[in-house]
């Protein structure tokens, strides 16, 4: 039987995060210029299948993915032990400059979607200089909660099911029926309490209020797409986001909050113009 | 409002069914001019009876003005009326009461609820 192989090859690695050891996951596919991606809360970097299979991008960029610690085939700490587990803004930030370092990734071109849509923001704040662009998907610079997450880990309640159907909700009824399948499967197979604890960032730790402010443009150009069905992190709140900053934002039309897993095709005809302009 | 479509069989409603075969309960739609009681069974809804009502009793009520269940139940909704927790973040619908059925099968729910859209709608899963 004849197979169709993709140019994606994953490997495993030792970084030091923290003054721990974390086993950590990656794809990459392509050469060029570093693209470094980052996947939502509570899912992994299969979101990404479709940039890592994109003939024009793999031609100037480098795409990599990791999965973050606790998330799809990325290990927890040695030595871990069920826990309350809560990402906070320094750990995130840590476990991406670790990622960086370990790979020698010298001005990558970040991309996240959703909380990392908004590490980013906090990376612009803090390191412009190591960036060569960074690109928000599904950007705000803050999230009040408006639903109660404790139902996201019960013990009386399936974590995967009822994960799965929150990510369902945020994605565009335009979008094709098999990417929704598999990006909400990604949901569904998340560890316990992973997604919850990711929210922490999202809604608690990782908000950013003034800070916004100190966002400068011209030492790190960065860009901002926010699908129209997104109810999590609205085009409105990504507009008012790109007021602050003094920048355009571009709203994509018939994706929700998962643009390049949910609907590649219609994500990628917004990302191609952007990376012209990087590369 | 057509919550009594509910009723009619269909493949969708079928294989919905298999995602909560150990569902039984009774919850209320409010539009807040009608109120809808429905109640299921084993994940196959048995009854949906239209209010006014002396003294309903239900797990949980989905409240919402009529035109937000109206555009939630357009063939392609726009955005921030194709899902019930986004309508949830705009404050337009409500959940009350014992929510523990609702959470625990949400995408049960939102897709059986769904299903009553003009057919050719994509929610299918």
């Amino acid at each position: 039987m004849k197979i169709e192989k993709e140019p994606i090859s994953g490997q495993y690695g030792k970084f030091k995060i923290d003054g721990l050891d974390y086993r950590i996951y990656w794809e990459e596919a392509g050469q060029g210029v570093p693209l470094l991606c980052l996947h939502t809360a509570g899912s992994d970097g299969r979101q990404y299948r479709a940039l890592l299979n994109d003939k024009k991008i793999l031609e100037r960029f480098r795409v990599i993915v990791f999965d973050m610690p606790w998330h799809g085939k990325s290990s927890p700490p040695e030595n871990a032990k069920i826990q309350n587990y809560k990402l906070s803004t320094d750990f995130y930030i840590s476990q991406i400059m670790s990622f960086i370092d370990g790979l020698e990734l010298i001005k990558p071109v970040v991309m996240g979607c959703s909380i990392g849509g908004r590490i980013i923001l906090h990376l612009a704040i803090n390191f412009p200089e190591k960036f060569r662009a960074l690109i928000g998907l599904q950007s705000a610079g803050h999230l009040d909660p408006y639903y109660d997450i404790s139902w996201l880990h019960r013990q009386d309640v399936h974590g995967g099911e009822v994960c799965g159907g929150i990510a369902y909700g945020l994605m565009a009824p335009t979008s094709p029926e098999s990417h929704k399948f598999e990006t909400m499967w990604h949901y569904m197979q998340g560890g316990p309490g992973i997604f919850k604890g990711d929210l922490f960032f999202y809604k608690f730790d990782g908000n950013i209020g003034n800070e916004i402010k100190k966002i400068d443009n011209s030492k790190c150009p960065i860009y901002l797409l926010t699908g129209e069905y997104d109810y999590s992190a609205t085009p409105e709140e990504t507009k008012s986001l790109a007021n602050t900053i003094g920048i355009e934002m571009t709203k994509m039309k018939n994706v929700g909050h998962f643009p390049m897993s949910e609907n590649p095709k219609e994500f990628l005809k917004y990302l191609h113009p952007v990376l012209n302009k990087i590369s | 409002m057509m919550f009594e479509n509910l009723l009619v069989k269909n493949s969708v409603r079928d294989s919905l069914s298999r995602m909560a075969q150990y569902l039984n309960t009774t919850f209320m739609i409010s539009t807040i001019e009608n109120e809808y009681l429905i109640n299921i069974e084993k994940g196959i809804v048995q009854n949906v009876e239209e209010g006014p009502f002396v003294m309903p009793s239900f797990v949980f009520k989905l409240t919402a003005p009529k035109n937000e269940w109206l555009m939630f139940l357009q063939h392609t909704p726009k955005p921030g009326s194709h899902d019930i927790i986004a309508m949830l973040r705009r404050n337009v619908l409500k959940f009350e009461g014992d929510l523990y059925p609702l959470m625990s099968h949400l995408l049960y729910f939102k897709l059986l609820l769904a299903s009553l859209r003009p057919e050719g709608n994509k929610n299918e899963n």
